[in-house]
């Protein structure tokens, strides 16, 4: 299997899937902006925004369970900053406020990523004029993950075929070298790549 | 006058390693030729030169002359302009998310309007056999779509020259057979870095064969590659083909 088989992000039929990006994006920054400038005391403002993401959501027709997982991968972060918020005074109440907003504006900025192909989210940011350089960072970026990917999956299984022992030392090695060469592997290719921008005129 | 001149051409490595010792030879326009010999033997090394990719700073002493010109850094755009290159690994070249962009790259960097590139893109994917490709997503083709997308990205700048790096490397045999037919249709100047001795004799009337870094022969194809003992000691070998040939 090849990162090509992997489904993209943001492909799909429903109606959020086919609005203009441009309008999700600018939906999506009110929202986040909203959620961040709300008091803490502004329960009720911060219900209506769960409500409307909810019925995003439902209007998606993404599935619960795959969003859920999404959000699950990156709760580490956001446990991780508002875990800090404890050893404040009164922080049982800031840690659930912190742990409310992050998670809203995580789920938001997931479904946005999930209903929007990555190409037309990049496309709108050029419109808006990003700095050049970043959009172009990014329009790379997206492009050799799936590379990368297939890179790393293609070392892991070499690898693997011949790893006899099971100790689990060994794998944390194994997987250590992996990293090291696929680090190696990428500046490589980014010499290369930067040569065939050259060949045809980039300056 | 030549498309390409090169004389007595040197290059080394930054760890030492003499890649290129002494390199001449001469292309006429129009001509195709195989570039031959075993790994390592300065093949890739000698086509990144052509195109001013190497050496990292260049000094312009005349040894690389395009088109009559020698290379140098201030006419680097110019002859940039009139040699395309095919990499070796598509993924390296096909850097855009879709094909329609990838292969307006060149284009867009030669300052030409949208209605201009928009003509050159379409002409140039149905050059290569990949019409109605403009959206799909580079990363999402087969291998020798790959290699065709690459070609039309290079195409669409139109150049006078065409130099190619294994361009039927890891190819289906269908996808090797029609990449032939597609660069056989090719009028441009063509030189092409290859393993593949079937195609160096179908496709190039001339071959120079290269071996630590040096020309060990420059001549006709057939007479080169039915010289067994000339193959065998530069890692080659007679190919078959040469077999159902009729000695003209």
């Amino acid at each position: 299997m090849t990162a090509r088989h992997f489904m993209d992000h943001g492909q799909g039929q429903s109606a959020l899937h086919r609005s203009p990006a441009g309008l999700k994006l600018a939906i999506a920054l009110a929202l986040v902006l909203a959620v961040v400038l709300l008091p803490r005391t502004q329960i009720a403002g911060l219900f209506v925004v769960a409500v409307i993401l909810t019925a995003l959501l439902v209007f998606s027709r993404l599935s619960f369970l795959f969003l859920l997982k999404r959000m699950v991968l990156l709760e580490p972060l956001v446990l991780g900053v508002a875990g800090l918020m404890w050893f404040q005074p009164g922080g049982g109440k800031i840690f659930a406020a912190v742990m409310v907003k992050a998670n809203l504006c995580l789920l938001t900025t997931v479904l946005l990523a999930n209903t929007t192909p990555f190409t037309e989210l990049v496309r709108v940011l050029q419109r808006l004029r990003v700095p050049w350089l970043f959009v172009t960072t990014l329009t790379l970026m997206h492009r050799y993950l799936f590379v990368l990917a297939d890179e790393t999956e293609r070392m892991r299984r070499a690898r693997a075929s011949r790893t006899f022992t099971r100790g689990r030392r060994f794998q944390w090695q194994t997987l250590s070298s992996v990293v090291g060469q696929l680090f190696v592997r990428a500046s490589e290719r980014a010499e290369r790549i930067y040569s065939a921008m050259t060949a045809r005129g980039w300056k | 006058m030549n498309a390409i001149e090169i004389t007595n051409l040197k290059y080394r490595y930054h760890d030492g390693t003499e890649a290129l010792r002494g390199i001449s030879f001469r292309v006429s326009p129009g001509e195709c030729i195989a570039l031959l010999g075993p790994n390592g033997s300065g093949k890739s090394t000698l086509l990144l030169h052509l195109n001013g990719l190497l050496p990292e700073k260049i000094i312009g002493d005349g040894a690389v002359k395009i088109s009559g010109e020698a290379l140098a850094p201030e006419n680097l755009a110019k002859i940039r302009r009139q040699v395309g290159l095919v990499f070796q690994d598509p993924d390296d070249q096909l850097f855009c998310p879709t094909v329609a962009e990838d292969v307006a790259f060149g284009p867009q960097q030669l300052g030409l309007g949208e209605a201009e590139i928009a003509a050159r893109v379409k002409l140039a994917l149905a050059q290569v056999g990949l019409p109605g490709f403009e959206q799909r997503f580079t990363h999402h083709l087969s291998h020798g779509e790959k290699r065709r997308a690459c070609l039309a990205g290079v195409l669409a700048c139109e150049p006078a020259m065409l130099v190619l790096d294994e361009p039927t490397s890891d190819l289906d045999p269908r996808g090797r057979r029609e990449f032939k037919a597609l660069l056989r249709e090719i009028p441009a100047t063509k030189l092409i870095a290859t393993h593949d001795l079937e195609m160096a004799v179908e496709l190039c009337p001339r071959s120079i064969i290269l071996d630590h870094g040096q020309i060990i022969a420059d001549g006709r194809t057939v007479e080169l590659l039915a010289d067994e003992p000339l193959m065998l000691a530069h890692g080659l070998e007679r190919p078959h083909i040469l077999h159902h040939l009729h000695p003209h």
